[in-house]
């Protein structure tokens, strides 16, 4: 027997175990911090304290916008990002490749529910492994290659970014867009299914409902949390594909920047930024380049 | 001197196999179980009702051992030896200790204490059970302590390894058995195996009658090949046919006693013909026949006794549900969940093979071959209560003329205890001829199975140990004896594949045809009723049957996992069996117990208070049946009767004999 | 006896697909035979009539089917087998169910994760040596007379009852997608032990004498192949036979698990 074997033996309960944990904390946790700040891009349009935007949408994104920059300034990000981060969703995905492999799918001969759930959550671990990895790539490490429009991540222009990145261009769809847009709904969902039917498994794996009316119960819950998780997911996703517009997000984004780093700051930034390819092919790049005008003018009848 | 390489083989894992592997490992003996099946599959799983011991309650309702003892011995219509049943009754309630600490889960009161229920043949509640699957969780229990052993390395197992014939050495007073011969049922090597005494445990032989509710490997083969190898068979005639089961198209499947006793009502129609749905049918218009006729144990008569009853009330007098052979077992007026509770298993079975739920519409059901009281014969030494005269009745709340200290019965650890005529070979369990008589009550046999295996797996230790083995241990014979056996065996087995390709496939010779043509004959012949004419037709047909087999034809020549090989090779087995059965059926001119002549109405103790024994003639393969006295001088035969009342006007016949 | 309701007479035929094989090794084939139907007909009685007449339905002499039976009421376990793709016991399947038309086929499979012998009959020793690894017996102080055994209460009598008639048949082995087959007898014991033998710790684990070994039971299930190789896709207690709730007892030995191993953990083994 090899050493990697051995040791694997030795600590295969605790390895299984802290595999399981893994996916709740930190990774499930993360993952409902991330898809609640990301759809407040949404639901920030009720946020009464957000004052530089003016309309609705516009409140979401600067909600959004606000959360990125409380997120961005946390002390050691990059630190709590590999602990809290890389390293556990690495640890739980190749462990989940490796327990994955050791199974084989029936669900053909057995159609039962319990059976198609045990599948899509290798399915739904597969996909949304190769998706956090996309994700990460493109908009964490700057593989702008890989985006339909090239996109360059700053979390100062998170909201305007994304909305770019989704559709491909700034402003409007392309082809592209609409491959990736679909890439991230699926990529989304089945994370959110995953983390859920988990939550549902992992009850069990650690013997905390054990009675079917205990299991069913808590599939209940896991279900209802997974609802609500899923809503966000794609309400976020709506919300950057829809919803918000590029270049007012890009007008709010600029202000925020102006107003807590000061006008200096901004044009920096600007200058830095100004190569940003989808900026450039923006249809009112013209506009958005000029200082900022002020509140919209009434229009008067 | 012993040797350290004395061995002992145990041919068959059901209750009565593994009770004796436990106590034969337990002493330090290595054994060597062999079976057709994984033991945890053994026929004793069907077993459903549940296993009879005195207990506390019972007791201090006037109840006592000695009176479980009594009714055996009643139900049997004393047949058998007294002794050994004497002393299975005393060592019941330990049996039922052990299992209890073994984990069987006994159903419980509300206390916490084993729960009883009603069984037949008593009127005390003295039956202990595990829901309707009694012998399964028996046999688990049993089953469990082997594979314990087993992982100690104590016990071997040799699961799919069929027995073929014991091999013997020494003749007259010398002849003792020293081994066996096995053949592996998936490689088809066959092989020697020694030891220094052999356990048959085979259980029944079922499948000689066609459909039975035994399981498939019942076949009564292994004792058969015993029995031509020089061992008696005792008391082949004592075949129980159950009043309740359910006939299907490749066995019959048994609606256990249970029911009954649970307050399960047997009844038909009053009106002959009645087409109406059982539940239509009003109250005053159902002929509850057994009530009626034996108003003191009501549902709860013997098995012999119920199942006459329902033969007469179907076949002779034309009452059967729609005209069939059929009545109906009623249990719609207790409660769902309290059958569930107490019978789940057997309601299950119906409610899967039949496809109706019996908690709400009456079953119907049909007597089925389901035990045999015969098979090999064995001795026993006496034990320390010898009554100057044989004791009456035994009513309930007499001082037992007798205590429960061990040794009263039978005397314990004697090495002969249920020893069959050939020396170091035992038979133990439903292969056993000892304990039940003429009839065997119910809950009674994984008593006498789990009791053999215990109490005389310490007499073939003592034997081993004690006797010839000690001196001349298996290990040191010659091999020549072995291969010799072992070589017949290859002989026969080479000789039966070598068939393959003759006769064009001729019905006549196919060994599936036989069987079933035997099967239906038994069934006819030598079941509820007997005469003395049927019974010579039916010897006839099996004659002609053995002519036939002597040509028998298979289809499959693999040297792999025949398993049609095995099953054509048992119908040879068989048939000689049933010869045995047929015969001393006919030359008991009396009845008793299960057998019922018509031609012979009554017992008749002067001539037949005796128990039938028969020896095989391997140079013309004829059978000669002799008679042996019984052991009787602790009960006093008396009339078995039940209390039955002749409700209608032919009862001017006397309530002596067996009952009618 | 109990011929009565057979008098019917053979009515109408179903044709029997069966995937053959000679013994290991050997390459899997499919053979057909119309099998004249009996009243209360099941797959066995339609088996022992094939091994009566083993003629396929083109008419081409063959061996009589080789399968695995013996109780023939669903107590016995043996004679599980692949019945039109799902796993279940023969003597119970009725044919009046699965096949009511004249010329209707049922097909007949062994077992796939369990080695073939012959034909519909598989090995499944390593079941049974995965009730020796998790020590599946009550350690008793042998079989002399030492007084009764511990009190129960019904509820618990309950628990342990409906747990204790697991006849090892494999139904929920051959459903699982996490039981894979293993023909190598020596790899065993890193292998998935499946449910049945899960069930089977728990019912040890809940007798108080049974309990003395649940220290060995967990640690013999906290190992590769144990409880944690569970998948929990409950394809198993969805064909037991016996109802047995084998997902209560996956979790309920979970939590021993999730206990043993933290005590385990601060203790050290
Ligand atoms: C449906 C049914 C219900 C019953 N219910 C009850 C009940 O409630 N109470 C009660 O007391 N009794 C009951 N009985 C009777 C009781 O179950 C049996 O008498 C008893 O189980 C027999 O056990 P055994 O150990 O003698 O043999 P079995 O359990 O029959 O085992 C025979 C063993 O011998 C092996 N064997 C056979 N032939 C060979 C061979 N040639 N080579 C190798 N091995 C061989 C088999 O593999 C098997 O392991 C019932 C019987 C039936 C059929
Ligand atoms: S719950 Fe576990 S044991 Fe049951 S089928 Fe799923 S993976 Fe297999
Ligand atoms: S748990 Fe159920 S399916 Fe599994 S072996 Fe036991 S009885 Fe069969
Ligand atoms: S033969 Fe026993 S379960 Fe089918």
């Amino acid at each position: 027997m090899t050493d990697g074997q051995g040791f694997l033996q030795r600590h295969y309960h605790l390895l299984r175990r802290l595999h399981s944990l893994a996916g709740v904390v930190p990774i499930g946790a993360f993952m409902i911090i991330h898809l609640t700040t990301n759809s407040s891009v949404v639901w920030g349009a009720l946020n009464g304290r957000a004052h530089i935007a003016e309309s609705a949408a516009g409140r979401g994104i600067e909600t959004f916008q606000h959360e990125v920059h409380f997120i961005n300034n946390l002390p050691l990000l990059l630190l709590t990002e590999i602990g809290v981060l890389w390293l556990p969703i690495a640890f739980h995905a190749i462990l989940g490749v490796a327990f994955a492999l050791t199974g084989s799918n029936n669900v053909s001969r057995y159609g039962y529910q319990g059976n198609k759930r045990y599948a899509l959550q290798r399915l739904t671990g597969y996909i949304g492994f190769l998706f956090i990895v996309y994700h990460v790539a493109t908009l964490r490490w700057g593989w702008s290659f890989l985006t339909p429009a090239g996109t360059t991540w700053s979390h100062y222009y998170a909201a305007s970014t994304l909305a770019a990145a989704l559709k491909g261009a700034a402003g409007q769809w392309s082809v592209a867009g609409v491959i990736v847009s679909i890439g991230y709904f699926i990529g989304v969902s089945a994370l959110v299914f995953h983390f859920a039917n988990g939550l549902w498994t992992a009850a069990i794996t650690w013997g905390l409902t054990i009675s079917q009316a205990a299991q069913r119960r808590w599939g209940y819950v896991c279900s209802c949390v997974g609802a609500v998780l899923m809503l966000a997911g794609w309400s976020a996703l709506a919300g950057f594909l829809f919803v918000a517009d590029y270049d007012e997000a890009v007008q709010i984004e600029e202000r925020m920047v102006e107003q807590m780093y000061g006008h200096e700051y901004l044009l920096e930034l600007k200058e830095k930024f100004a190569d940003r390819p989808e900026i450039g092919r923006s249809a009112v790049r013209q506009a958005a380049t000029r200082p900022y005008p002020g509140p919209a003018p009434l229009i008067e009848e | 001197m012993t040797s350290t390489n004395q061995r002992v083989i145990i041919v068959g894992g059901g209750l009565a196999g593994l009770a004796a592997a436990i106590r034969v490992a337990e002493a330090g003996l290595p054994v060597d179980l062999f079976s057709m099946v994984p033991v945890k599959r053994s026929h004793s799983v069907c077993a459903q009702g549940g296993i009879n011991a005195c207990n506390e309650v019972a007791r201090q309702q006037g109840y006592s051992e000695y009176q479980h003892f009594d009714e055996t011995i009643y139900g049997g219509d004393f047949l058998a030896d007294q002794g050994p049943v004497l002393e299975m009754a005393n060592w019941a309630p330990k049996i039922i200790d052990l299992l209890d600490r073994m984990g069987v889960p006994f159903n419980r009161t509300a206390e916490g204490r084993r729960d009883l229920r009603l069984f037949g043949g008593s009127l005390f509640k003295r039956t202990h059970f595990s829901g309707a699957t009694t012998g399964q969780q028996l046999l688990y229990a049993l089953d469990e302590q082997v594979r314990r052993f087993e992982a100690e390395g104590k016990v071997s197992k040799y699961e799919f390894w069929e027995f073929l014939r014991p091999i013997l050495v020494g003749q007259g007073d010398q002849r003792r058995c020293v081994g066996i011969v096995a053949q592996d049922m998936r490689t088809m090597q066959i092989r020697p195996f020694r030891a220094d005494a052999v356990v048959m445990a085979t259980g029944g032989c079922g499948l000689i009658f066609g459909k039975s509710t035994n399981s498939v490997i019942c076949t009564g083969g292994a004792a058969s090949r015993c029995y031509q190898a020089g061992a008696w068979y005792g008391n082949a005639e004592m075949i129980q046919v159950h009043p309740t089961a359910i006939p299907g198209a490749d066995k019959c499947r048994l609606m256990s006693e249970s029911a009954r006793g649970e307050g399960g009502r047997v009844w038909v129609p009053r009106k002959k013909g009645d087409t109406r749905r059982p539940k239509d049918i009003p109250e005053n218009e159902r002929w509850y026949f057994l009530e009626e006729r034996y108003p003191a144990y009501g549902n709860l008569v013997p098995r012999d006794i119920a199942t006459r009853e329902i033969f007469d009330v179907c076949v002779n007098e034309g009452m059967g549900i729609d005209g069939q052979n059929m009545v109906y077992l009623d249990l719609t007026h207790k409660d769902p969940d309290y059958l569930t509770e107490k019978l789940g298993g057997i309601m299950e079975i119906y409610e899967k093979f039949v496809g109706v739920d019996p908690r709400y519409e009456p079953m119907k059901i049909f007597p089925s071959v389901h035990y045999s009281m015969g098979g090999l014969w064995t001795t026993f030494t006496p034990g320390a209560y010898q009554p100057a005269e044989p004791a009456g009745k035994h009513e309930p709340g007499m001082i037992p003329p007798v205590g429960t200290e061990v040794g009263q019965g039978m005397a314990y650890g004697a090495p002969n205890n249920m020893m069959t005529n050939i020396a170091g070979l035992y038979a133990f369990g439903e292969v056993n001829f000892a304990y039940h008589g003429a009839t065997r009550l119910g809950a009674n046999a994984l008593l006498s199975c789990i009791f053999d295996g215990l109490f005389n797996g310490v007499s073939v230790v003592n034997y081993v140990r004690e006797g010839v083995p000690s001196t001349q241990p298996a290990e040191s014979l010659e091999a020549a004896c072995f291969d010799e056996a072992s070589s017949a065996e290859q002989a026969k087995y080479d000789g039966l594949l070598a068939t393959v390709g003759t006769n064009e496939r001729d019905e006549k010779f196919n060994p599936y045809v036989i069987a079933r043509e035997m099967g239906e004959e038994m069934t006819a012949a030598s079941t509820v009723v007997k005469t003395g004419p049927r019974l010579e037709q039916c010897l006839a047909k099996l004659a002609e049957l053995r002519e036939r087999y002597a040509r028998v034809q298979l289809s499959d020549s693999a040297g792999w996992t025949n398993q049609s090989l095995s099953f054509a090779r048992a119908v040879g087995d068989m048939l000689i069996l049933a010869e045995v059965i047929a015969k001393a059926g006919l030359l008991r001119e009396e009845s008793r117990g299960s057998h019922k002549r018509l031609d012979f109405p009554d017992r008749d103790d002067e001539r037949f208070g005796k128990a039938s024994v028969a020896e095989f003639d391997p140079a013309t393969g004829e059978h000669r049946i002799f008679w042996r006295d019984v052991q009787t001088n602790l009960v006093k035969p008396r009339p078995r009767t039940y209390g039955k009342v002749e409700s209608d006007q032919k009862g001017k016949q006397e309530p002596v004999g067996s009952a009618g | 006896m109990g011929n009565g309701a057979n008098s019917g007479g053979r009515t109408r035929n179903v044709v029997f697909r069966i995937k053959r094989c000679d013994g290991p090794g050997k390459p899997s084939r499919w053979e057909a035979f119309r099998v004249p139907v009996e009243p209360n007909a099941n797959v066995i009685s339609c088996l022992n009539w094939i091994a009566a007449h083993p003629v396929t339905m083109d008419g081409r002499p063959t061996t009589p089917v080789v399968w695995d039976s013996n109780c023939l009421e669903e107590v016995c376990g043996a004679c599980t087998m692949v019945i039109n793709g799902r796993v279940r016991q023969s003597c119970s399947c009725l044919i009046d169910e699965y096949a009511p038309n004249d010329g209707d086929t049922i097909t007949l499979e062994p077992m796939s994760k369990f080695p073939v012998v012959r034909d519909l009959w598989v090995d499944r020793q390593r079941l049974f040596e995965g009730l020796k690894k998790v020590k599946a017996w009550a350690p008793i102080d042998g079989t002399y007379s030492l007084g009764d055994g511990p009190r129960e209460s019904p509820a618990q009598q309950h628990v342990r009852y409906a747990l204790s008639t697991c006849m090892s048949c494999g139904c929920c082995l051959e459903a699982c997608p996490q039981y894979l087959k293993e023909e190598d007898a020596s790899k065993w014991d890193t292998a998935f032990v499946g449910a049945a033998i899960i069930s089977q710790a728990r019912l040890f684990n809940e007798h108080p004498t049974g309990a003395i070994l649940k220290d060995d039971r967990l640690d013999a299930l906290l190992g590769v192949g144990g409880i944690n190789d569970c998948g929990n896709a409950q394809n198993c207690v969805r064909v037991c036979p016996k109802d047995i709730p084998l997902t209560e007892s996956i979790a309920a030995i979970g939590r021993a698990a999730t206990i043993h191993g933290f005590k385990r953990f601060f203790r050290g083994a």
